[in-house]
């Protein structure tokens, strides 16, 4: 009794999947896949339901999860296992932009049963362009601006000079520091030749940008 | 090898004896979590109350066996010379059956807990990276650079973490895999093999 997963897949493999990137698929995967297995395939749609949730940012609930995993008797590391899994699945192969057919296939040949993979490849399709967008944003930035604030003023006088008569503006940016992960301030103040070369300069830039989109 | 007690330890070991034997086994279960999570001063407090014996003895008698604990393991201590430097007590055969089962159950998570104290030059966490090409830039417009930047996490010892931000060209990755290619076949050769056989 192989319960439907083909002798072949048991092996290791040495064939390439594309939502693995074109590479082998990791043992771990292979054999959680055989735990996947044991819950029913309607669970296992609610199941993939939750993971993309905790994919997305909106938080999984683990009592759910508990309690759709309870009839199979997994245990805690088996639970576990499952929602690596999945999470897995779904993030490499949207990785790898793998269509959904493509995806149904390789899971098939690795022994997922026909059931799950109809359920899992279901929810991977709908959410497909919101976890991509979601991984796009979790990708690596350094520096991310986070704010602008600006100010105009105009200098009166000075110590060095009694009639100054002319106006400054003062730029506060917030940005994510490269290295560490807190915000950095930036205060600088420019007079207004040298603003408007910044200016000049930061709209060739953006002209460019839009080019590109 | 004999674990030798110095004559301090010898004493705050005595308070081991004037307790029952169940409540030994107790202290020696708080001191292996105490050696796990971090002592608690609360504990001792309580037990003195409950025993009438003062704070100061309770505490010195679970440091005590947290120390010959921690020796032991350090040393790796057979049973046999467990049981004869513990025999320099004098306490009951009893209690020396119930150290004796505290020390082997508990001797391979003490070296672990043992094996985190000392200095890590920091450690290979995780690395995210990306692929970017620079298009322009305000002195020259027009050029097609790729690179990639790559962003490090290391961790130092005692759940620190540091970042390291590099970026580099293709050729230069390319250069970096072959290399650590190289480093990860080198554990490949037969010197490497031998060297590994006999460290058991």
């Amino acid at each position: 009794m192989t319960f439907g997963i083909p002798l072949e897949s048991l092996q290791s493999t040495g064939r390439r999947f594309r939502f693995c990137g074109d590479l082998d698929c990791p043992d771990w995967v292979l054999a959680e896949i055989s735990t996947l297995a044991k819950i029913s395939s309607v669970k296992m749609k609610l199941l993939c339901a939750q993971v993309l949730r905790d994919l997305l940012g909106e938080g999984i609930d683990y009592d759910k999860v508990a309690k759709l995993t309870a009839d199979a008797k997994f245990e805690s590391g088996d639970i576990k296992a499952s929602v690596a899994v999945l999470s897995f699945i779904f993030c490499s192969a949207a990785k790898h932009d793998v269509d959904s057919e493509s995806l149904s296939s390789e899971l098939q040949q690795l022994g997922l049963p026909k059931e799950h993979t109809m359920g899992l490849c279901k929810s991977y399709e709908d959410k497909h362009s919101a976890l991509q967008d979601k991984l796009r944003e979790t990708s690596l930035r350094l520096g991310r601006l986070e704010s602008v604030s600006w100010r105009v003023d105009y200098t009166l006088g000075s110590s060095e000079l009694r009639e100054v008569n002319e106006p400054t503006v003062q730029l506060k940016l917030q940005a994510q520091g490269a290295e560490s992960c807190s915000t950095e301030t930036t205060v600088v103040s420019i007079s207004a030749d040298k603003f408007r070369v910044l200016l000049t300069e930061l709209k060739q830039a953006q002209a460019m940008m839009n080019a590109l989109q | 090898m004999l674990l030798v007690l110095s004559e301090e330890h010898k004493e705050h070991l005595a308070f081991l004896p004037k307790v029952d034997t169940a409540v030994a086994a107790e202290f020696g279960r708080i001191a292996v979590e105490f050696l796990k999570k971090g002592t608690s001063p609360k504990i001792y407090e309580g037990a003195a109350r409950k025993l009438n014996f003062p704070v100061e003895t309770v505490q010195h008698g679970v440091e005590g066996l947290m120390f010959l604990l921690t020796e032991s393991a350090k040393l790796m201590i057979s049973e046999v010379d467990f049981q004869d430097s513990v025999l320099v007590l004098g306490f009951s055969e009893e209690l020396n059956q119930v150290l004796l089962q505290l020390y082997l159950q508990h001797c391979s998570q003490i070296r672990s807990i043992l094996s985190l104290l000392p200095p890590h030059p920091p450690a290979y966490c995780n690395l995210e990276w990306r692929l970017d090409v620079l298009l322009a830039s305000r002195s020259l417009r027009q050029q097609v650079v790729p690179m990639v930047t790559m962003k490090l996490l290391l961790s130092t010892g005692g759940g620190n973490h540091s970042v390291r931000v590099v970026q580099t060209d293709p050729a230069t990755l390319q250069h970096l895999i072959t290399t650590l290619e190289a480093a990860l076949a080198s554990m490949k050769t037969n010197h490497a093999r031998r060297i590994l056989r006999n460290i058991k």
